[in-house]
């Protein structure tokens, strides 16, 4: 990291994925070829083309040379990176913000929950598990998009993730898809069909997947303490001066994105 | 206490004017503000500047790193300005409490910003006693004494025909050693400050606000509210900002610049969520933030009763009248 935290280092981006018609997977490394530098689950990074401008994105994965960060195409910054190819060099800075409650999460059974884009963030989490699968009780993942074509990190989620031993993935879509022989549902009324006992859960998806996940948990006799989630705000910083990503005197940026459902309740609702 | 008559001060200026780059308070077109010290200019000492130094530390825009992006490839230069030693001399009690406030924001909690540091530590502080106080004055019912500055390295005080100083740090000491020759020993007392026509009660306000998210008195309170961002440009603790850049051709720079809180852009996600899409949310989250959010995360107000932001708002909104509509609200 560079001495002056606002300013970036060089990067380089070795590798595209083209996980959905409109998200991207980005493998970014340092131009000397290393990790840019070594963030916990669920961390975030700043990346630039300095030429079309700066945004923080979740930290969906890393290797021992590089980040993945997976992006979604909504605006100035997000359209510029999809046009690039590999060998694009960036800027990237980081990592910024508190990543999961690794101490905490350590020994318990886990409820993996995500939505569109959403597992991004959580996919840093499920991997660091897997990694380190004998620190983790069981692990279940229910994971849903729009459509077939909308699920991201299909080889995960249908070929590298059920052979991990005890680990279940459940995958669904919104609406029935000719040659989809998996389940139709939305997210939330899934996992409640699902019928899941109580355990430490992880969610992160769209706002209002996060609102009706949360409903069908307390239903189910969730802790709050124990349903965990990541948010998104605006940011221009990352280390909690600029101002705009607070919830009230906290800052995503620095105190956040991660977050417990108890936490979240003593905040204002203005995320 | 060390003193120098007032028809002299222009002495003592010029000869710290050597020493280190001075700022002090000019009238500019009718607009009060700091400026670098110019000998043959007048200095405006009769009442606060419109504009506060904020920006000797930090800058309306300030650039952060060059760059050059041609082909794939990317170069990053760091704008590293090495900031020479500067003295502001003038600055009241309201505004050097300001910086305070921003000193807890870019120098505590984790990460220091570099761009400020670089200025604030090569920067000492020179108060200035208010003897007149405006109408729109309130920086003692925030618990500052207009005649005493906190964080100062010297205190000026108005001792009628002269200007007296008083050390309050070991730099000030050595300030006033270093400039010795041109003061002199008085016997004189300061005048006091003015009664301040404006005063309000905080006491309590922090802790009951934490009630009041979904208080009623924000939709009063911001109907009449514009928008415009004046209260936060002109406020001397506001410090959010933007980063952005400028591109011409291959080559181009990051800069940042003061942003408000009050715009609708400033927390719109690319995605198009907006966490505070009406001026309600925006108005509730600037007054939270002076008065509650603050003082939870670093223990202050982050108002210091300057006055400027009621004294200018086009449509009239007085924090300290919404203080006191908060002091009067029912909370449950």
């Amino acid at each position: 990291m560079n001495a002056n935290p606002l300013v970036p280092i060089r990067g380089r981006i070795i590798k595209i994925v083209q996980e959905t018609p409109d998200v991207k997977t980005f493998h970014v490394s340092t131009t000397g070829g290393e990790k840019p530098f070594a963030p916990k689950p669920g961390q975030l990074a700043m990346l630039s083309l300095p030429q079309a401008g700066e945004a923080m994105f979740s930290i969906t994965s890393q290797g021992p040379n590089h980040l993945e960060l997976a992006i979604k195409e909504v605006g100035q910054l997000t359209g510029a990176l999809h046009q690039v190819e590999e060998g694009q060099e960036c800027g990237i800075r980081g990592p910024y913000g508190n990543g999961f409650p690794l101490d905490y999460l350590k020994g318990k059974d886990l409820l993996f929950i995500g939505g569109g884009i959403g597992l991004a963030p959580v996919r840093s989490l499920i991997n660091h598990c897997i990694e380190n699968r004998a620190e983790f009780g069981k692990m279940y993942v229910v994971y849903g998009a729009r459509s077939v074509a909308d699920l991201v990190f299909k080889e995960d989620l249908f070929e590298n993730w059920p052979k991990v031993e005890n680990m279940e993935v459940y995958t669904t879509i919104d609406r029935p898809e000719e040659g989809w022989t998996g389940h139709v549902a939305f997210v939330p009324a899934y996992v409640e069909e699902l019928g899941f006992k109580p355990m430490t859960t992880i969610t992160c998806g769209p706002p209002i997947m996060i609102k009706f996940v949360l409903q069908a948990l307390a239903r189910m006799g969730f802790n709050d303490a124990d349903v965990i989630t990541t948010l998104e705000m605006r940011m221009k910083c990352g280390i909690g001066k600029c101002g705009r990503c607070n919830i009230g005197s906290l800052y995503v940026c620095l105190d956040g994105p991660v977050f417990t459902l108890e936490q979240l309740k003593k905040l204002p609702p203005e995320y | 206490m060390l003193a120098i008559e007032k028809k002299r001060l222009n002495e003592l200026l010029r000869r710290m004017n050597r020493d280190f780059q001075v700022y002090v308070p000019y009238l500019e077109n009718g607009t009060g503000k700091f400026a670098p010290y110019q000998e043959e200019r007048e200095l405006y000492l009769e009442m606060n500047t419109l504009l506060p130094p904020k920006d000797i530390f930090f800058p309306q825009t300030e650039k952060m790193y060059k760059f050059r992006a041609a082909g794939n490839e990317l170069e990053i230069e760091e704008i590293a300005e090495q900031k020479e030693k500067q003295v502001v001399f003038g600055i009241r009690s309201c505004d050097a409490f300001s910086i305070d406030c921003l000193d807890k924001v870019f120098l505590s909690r984790g990460y220091e910003d570099a761009f400020y540091k670089n200025k604030r530590e090569n920067t000492l502080l020179v108060g200035l006693a208010c003897t007149a106080v405006g109408d729109t004055c309130f920086c003692q019912s925030m618990g500052l004494n207009p005649q005493e500055a906190v964080g100062v390295d010297l205190q000026v005080l108005d001792l009628g025909a002269e200007w007296g100083f008083k050390a309050r740090t070991a730099a000030g000491q050595e300030l006033l050693a270093k400039y010795g020759d041109v003061l002199h020993e008085t016997g004189a007392s300061p005048l006091p400050a003015e009664e301040f026509k404006l005063k309000v009660e905080v006491e309590g306000v922090p802790e009951k606000l934490s009630r009041m998210f979904d208080h009623p008195v924000w939709e009063e309170v911001s109907r009449k509210c514009l928008g415009c961002a004046l209260c936060t440009y002109l406020c001397p603790t506001c410090h959010c900002f933007d980063v952005s850049g400028k591109v011409k051709g291959e080559e181009g720079y990051r800069f940042r610049c003061w942003d408000s809180c009050m715009f609708s852009e400033y927390t719109r996600m690319a995605g198009g969520h907006n966490p505070r899409p009406t001026k309600k949310e925006r108005v509730r989250n600037r007054f939270m933030h002076k008065l509650s959010y603050f003082v939870e995360r670093y223990g202050q107000l982050l108002c210091t009763g300057c006055g400027r932001c009621l004294a200018k708002c086009p449509v009239n909104m007085d924090i300290t009248a919404v203080i006191r509509k908060i002091k009067e609200a029912e909370v449950e």
